[in-house]
Order: C-alpha cells, then sequence, then structure tokens
C-alpha cells in the first residue's frame, strides 16, 4: 500500500542517527573537551580536593536557575527577571534576619524568612505568568519591566529598612539552625572523607621534609591536593557546598517531570505549538504560569543558598544571571522557540560554562575576560547547532 | 431513515459587524461522509469550528442525537463526540508521534507518570486499524509525511472517542499520492458505520470519489445540499462555483 514505502523509509533510521538529533548531544561533546583542557591547563589543580569544591559551587549555582529557565523556554517563554529575583529574594531574607519579621511579628528564624519569602517570591512568579498569559504581550518584555522592578523594590526596601544596600555580619545561622545549614552548609562530606581516606593510604610514608628546595615544596603541595591533603598532612576539603545537593534535587524533579510525566508532555506541547496544544485541551495558561513561578522558585533556592553560606547580602546579588540562564540553557540544547530541550543537556551546559568561568583561578596566566568571549562564542555555536538539530526533525534536512 | 447523529438548523455567526454564517442547516449520519464544498472565504472553517467549540453560535441550534447542546469550549464538543482534525492538524512537530497521540489526554500511572509502553503500544495499532504501519512511534512527527500525520490525527480523534469525525481540507496541501492515502483512510473510517465524517474540500473530484451527502456554502449560506446520486456533475459544477451559471461565468470572463 502506498504509505508503507514511506514508513519503511523513515524505519532505517540508526541508533546513532537518533543520538545526533538528541538535544543534549552537542553539550555533552563541548563539556567532555572542557573538561580535558582544563584538567590539562590547570595541571590538574582544577579538580583537585578545593578545586572541584569551587567549579561544583559555581556549577551548582548556575544550574539552579539555568534549569528553571530552561523549562520555562522549552514552553515558550523567557525570564528575564531571574537576576532580579535572587537579588529581591536575597534582601528579603537579609532584612528579616537582621531586622525581624515584618508587621512586628518578631525575630525571623531562618525557616520563616525563607518561607516567607518564598511566598513572596512565588506570588511574584505567578504574577508575571499571569500577565504574560493574559496580555499575550511577549514574555521578554513584561520580564524586563520586573527586570528593572524587582532590582529597584530591592534597593529601596535596603536603603529604607537598613539605610545601607547591603547587610552583613549577620550571625553564622548554620551552626545552630539545621535548616540554614541544609541551604548554607556543606554536604557529601563522607565524599572528600573517603578521599582523603584513598590520599592518606596513596601518600603513606610522605613527609614535608625541612631540607627541600621551594620548588619540591610546591609539587609536594600540589600532589597532597590532589589526594585532599592539606600542607599539614591533615584532611584538606570536607565536603561540597550545600547548594550542590539543591542543583542534584533540581535536577532530578526536573529531568523526572520533564521526560516521564503529563506534565511534562505538556510543557513541550506547550512550547512547540501553543494553539495545537490548547485544541487538545492541554492547559497551557496553567503550564506557563506553573513555570514562572519554577523560575521565581530557582532564584529563591539560588539566593537562599547565598545568603545562608555567606551570612550576607547586597542590592547587586544575582545582576545578569538571568543572561547567563538563559545562554546556559542555549548551550544545553534548548531551542530559543520552545517545545525541545533536555535537563540532562542543560546540566551539561552549566557545568560547561561554570568551568570555564571559573577558569582563571586555575589558569592565572589567562585574563579572565575571556570567559566572556568563550561565552558569546559558545552560545552562537549553539545556536546554530540546536537550529540544525530542529531543522532535521521537522525535515528541513 | 436513520437519524443524523449531528444536526444544525439555523446557524448564525457573526464576527462583530461581519456575518460569517448567515442560517446554515446541516445532518449529518453515521457511516456516511458528508461533504463540505464552497469557495474560500464561504464559511467552511467557521461552521466546524462553531461544531468544535471553538466559537460560540450567535443564534441557532446544535443538536446531538436530537438533543439540544451548547459547547462552551472545544472540550464540551469532544466529550460530545466531535473530533475535529484542523487544516493545522494540531500536531507538534518536534514531538514523539505518541506524545503527540496522547497530547492533553495522556495515560498516567502514579505521580503523573506517563504509561509509555501502552501509549506507544495503543499509538501504533490505532495507526495500523486505518492504514499505516508506523513501526517506531517515538519518532517526532517532524519526521512524518503529511499523508501520515493526516492519519495520525484521524487515528487520535477516533480513539478518543469521535462520532463526527470533522476534516478540514485534509487533502488540500498533499501530493496526488498521499491524498489517495487520506482517501483510502476515510473509506476505512466509514466502513465501521459508526462513524459521520464531515469533509471539507475545494475538490470536486475528491468530494465525488467518498462524498455521500452534500452541502454547499457561498458567502456563509448553504445554497444546496443533497445526496450524492441526486446532484448531477453540472450541478455540482455550478453550485461549487458559488451558484454562478458556468455561462454567466464565461459572458464574465468574455467581457474583459
Ligand atoms: N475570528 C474571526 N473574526 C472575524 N472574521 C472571521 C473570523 N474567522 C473567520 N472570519 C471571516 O469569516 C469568513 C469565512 O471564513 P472561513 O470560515 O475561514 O472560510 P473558509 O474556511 O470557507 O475558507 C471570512 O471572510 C473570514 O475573514
Ligand atoms: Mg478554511
Amino acid at each position: 500500500m502506498a504509505d508503507s514505502s514511506e514508513s519503511d523509509r523513515l524505519q532505517k533510521e540508526t541508533g546513532f542517527q537518533k543520538l545526533i538529533r538528541r538535544p543534549e548531544i552537542g553539550a555533552f561533546i563541548v563539556m567532555v573537551i572542557i573538561i580535558v583542557a582544563l584538567a590539562i591547563a590547570s595541571d590538574m589543580k582544577a579538580f583537585n580536593a578545593l578545586g572541584l569544591k569551587n567549579n561544583i559551587k559555581i556549577i551548582s549555582q548556575y544550574g539552579i536557575i539555568a534549569i528553571g529557565a530552561a523549562l520555562l523556554m522549552i514552553a515558550g517563554e523567557f525570564d528575564l527577571s531571574i537576576g532580579s529575583m535572587i537579588g529581591f529574594a536575597g534582601m528579603s531574607m537579609a532584612l528579616m534576619l537582621k531586622w525581624g519579621l515584618p508587621f512586628g511579628l518578631g525575630e525571623a528564624t531562618p525557616f520563616t524568612a525563607f518561607f516567607i519569602t518564598l511566598i513572596m517570591t512565588l506570588s511574584i512568579g505567578y504574577i508575571i505568568g499571569t500577565i504574560v498569559v493574559r496580555s499575550g504581550l511577549s514574555s521578554f518584555i513584561v520580564t524586563l519591566g520586573f527586570l528593572f522592578f524587582l532590582r529597584g523594590v530591592t534597593e529601596v526596601a535596603f536603603r529604607l529598612i537598613n539605610q545601607s544596600t547591603q547587610v552583613s555580619g549577620l550571625p553564622d545561622y548554620k551552626e545552630e539552625s539545621w535548616f540554614a545549614n541544609i541551604l548554607g552548609g556543606e554536604v557529601f562530606g563522607w565524599f572528600y572523607d573517603a578521599w582523603y581516606w584513598i590520599g592518606t593510604k596513596v601518600s603513606s610514608g610522605i613527609d614535608m621534609n625541612a631540607d627541600m628546595s621551594r620548588a619540591e615544596r610546591i609539587e609536594l603541595i600540589e600532589y597532597l591536593g590532589l589526594l585532599n591533603i592539606n600542607r599539614r598532612m591533615e584532611q584538606w576539603v570536607t565536603g561540597f557546598d550545600a547548594r550542590f545537593m539543591w542543583f542534584i534535587v533540581i535536577a532530578v524533579v526536573a529531568y523526572f517531570i520533564l521526560s516521564r510525566t503529563q506534565i511534562g508532555n505538556w510543557i513541550y506541547a506547550t512550547g512547540d505549538n501553543k494553539e495545537a496544544a490548547r485544541a487538545n485541551g492541554v492547559p497551557v495558561n496553567r503550564v506557563k504560569i506553573g513555570l514562572f513561578m519554577c523560575t521565581a522558585f530557582c532564584a529563591t533556592m539560588f539566593a537562599a543558598c547565598q545568603v545562608f553560606d555567606t551570612n550576607t547580602s547586597d542590592a547587586a546579588k544575582g545582576n545578569l544571571m538571568e543572561l547567563f540562564a538563559i545562554a546556559i540553557a542555549v548551550v544545553g540544547g534548548t531551542l530559543m522557540t520552545g517545545g525541545f530541550g533536555s535537563v540532562l543537556g542543560v546540566v551539561f551546559g552549566a557545568i560547561t560554562v561554570g568551568l570555564v568561568a571559573n577558569a582563571v583561578f586555575f589558569i592565572p596566566a589567562i585574563d579572565g575576560a575571556w570567559f566572556r568571549v568563550f561565552l558569546g562564542a559558545i552560545l552562537l555555536a549553539a545556536v546554530f547547532a540546536n537550529e540544525r538539530i530542529r531543522k532535521r526533525i521537522t525535515g528541513g534536512i | 431513515m436513520a437519524e443524523p447523529y449531528l444536526k444544525v438548523s439555523g446557524l448564525v455567526k457573526r464576527f462583530g459587524p461581519f456575518t460569517a454564517l448567515g442560517g446554515v442547516d446541516l445532518e449529518v449520519y453515521p457511516g456516511e461522509v458528508h461533504a463540505l464544498l464552497g469557495d474560500n472565504g464561504a464559511g467552511k472553517s467557521t461552521l466546524i469550528k462553531t461544531l468544535a467549540g471553538v466559537h460560540q453560535p450567535t443564534e441557532g441550534q446544535i443538536y446531538i442525537e436530537g438533543k439540544p447542546v451548547q459547547f462552551r469550549s472545544p472540550r464540551d464538543a469532544s466529550g460530545a463526540g466531535i473530533g475535529t482534525v484542523y487544516q493545522d492538524l494540531a500536531l507538534n512537530q518536534l514531538m514523539s508521534v505518541t506524545r503527540n497521540f496522547f497530547m492533553g489526554r495522556e495515560l498516567k500511572g502514579p505521580l503523573g507518570t506517563l504509561r509509555m509502553d501502552e501509549m506507544n503500544q495503543i499509538a501504533h495499532d490505532e495507526m495500523l486499524k486505518i492504514g499505516i504501519d508506523f513501526s517506531d512511534p517515538t519518532q517526532a512527527v517532524g519526521t512524518m509525511s503529511g499523508g501520515q500525520r493526516q492519519t495520525l490525527a484521524i487515528a487520535r480523534a477516533i480513539y478518543f472517542g469521535a462520532k463526527v469525525l470533522i476534516l478540514d481540507e485534509p487533502t488540500s496541501a498533499l501530493g496526488q499520492k498521499q491524498q489517495m492515502g487520506v482517501l483510502k483512510t476515510i473509506k476505512k473510517v466509514r466502513a465501521r458505520g459508526d462513524i459521520a465524517i464531515i469533509f471539507i474540500t475545494h475538490n470536486e473530484i475528491h468530494s465525488r470519489l467518498v462524498g455521500d451527502r452534500f452541502t454547499f456554502l457561498a458567502l456563509g449560506k448553504v445554497i444546496g445540499a443533497g445526496k450524492a446520486e441526486d446532484i448531477s456533475d453540472k450541478e455540482m459544477r455550478r453550485l461549487m462555483s458559488g451558484g454562478a451559471e458556468m455561462g454567466d461565468l464565461e459572458q464574465e470572463l468574455s467581457a474583459i
């Protein structure tokens, strides 16, 4: 019959063809190249005990917001207010912790400061989403409005309540509060403990010798760094930042929702062709509003980890983060036009961009501004690559 | 005679001052293909969008199995057994066949998870029933031919309980061979006997090939209707061109 020849032709697609059609494949290749290049160029310093911790820190920061941005982009919308939302949430928590809860409700605990802030940011996300779906305006312009609005509110609130645009010297809440600790403390200590344990086995017998030359000392310290041992022969690093755990949690939940659930199917459907989705009964508006709340949630987690890690906040926090989030989503294979993308790709993108952002610390010879040159270049490359994949799927190639 | 599954009487639809439909009557019977014909802008799409719950009628009444109904949303209409396959098919190209098949009506397991294997199987089986053996329902719809997409959209509508299948110009954007594929699909659905088909087309030959009953629209009004065997080819051509006589048209053209 007429159509069978056509489906036969389609059956010939090989496993390899399927693989190169996956949204995360480009991001994966770039990530591997960057990891190898950085390991070589930094003489492995980027992946010694402290290097890994610092890299994972920035990767997690980027990853948390990029996943929120990517889900929203897959549904066909942008959120330029992420960075200002981070500033707003940080301001809100820090001011409550320093000056007490609003309306004279008394002292704030990390728990109450976080949840009251989260209620506010989710409400703002809801409002942004509602404006976008009701007005039919581009989310670009609506969220650009909120970029300015929230940053302004943040600064004004700081000045009115705190007289200065900065809060510092808050008590170290993670010492007493388990809640502050799961946001700003350390996690996966067992990983570094095991690393140290293996390090002691490997290095047994080595000792810092009084009559070593300076060069020998440096070489030995670098070697011990790879074994998680400091120069006093003690354990060097004790754990990852808690944000690493949140990054993993958010990534796993987002992956599960996007690829395994009904809501995931709705997200793809909404971004691919809104009218088609609506005609089939997908609650397009609710999906979009929910995802604007999701980016607000991610921004709040970003801010909370920062506040409870450093016990400070200021009005400039999160500046430009919305653009990094979008760039990483695109580098991770998310289509600007919606309907296509994967959480795994965004994770690869966050690793790539995070490593390059930090590279200057491990390779002092390079100018830090190369990071932005690189980001701009891979962003453009990714846009072209994504467009090619889209065309291949829709039969253009 | 059997009772019509769907009946429309005196349907009027105005968009502001513009009357898109000026009192349309229509009856569709199970197991029949009802060809809806008319020039561009005649109001065919508006009529079916009203039947599909996208538009609300300004005046007039829709009956399902003799009972008056009111559709406030597309959901109401599909709940009443009206399955619409639009010109753009309401498919998402980047998504897989299965994900499109179940879009908005996914089979859920615990935690809202998709029962993917089951859904793949159903999508495959339902499409096979009306003519294509699409072995890999995890492939993106973008890789399918136009005819296969039509089949997917039709299979989907039937699986989700369509008693009236509305096809809006399903053959217009296709090549010759694929057009025949779609006509075959229509015949297969008709042969089930329990589904009424409204087939919108520009094409005289196609409507002759599969139509049991015709309704001709022009400028929002029904200018002719009847069973296929009662309408001669000449009459059909006259009605297709909006009711003008061939002679009139010839005259009009020669005046230029
Ligand atoms: N939503 C709308 N608002 C205003 N006018 C409309 C709308 N939809 C259709 N029309 C008008 O109604 C007329 C009939 O259109 P349509 O039903 O699409 O015709 P057909 O499908 O027969 O080509 C056209 O003149 C069109 O411009
Ligand atoms: Mg039309």
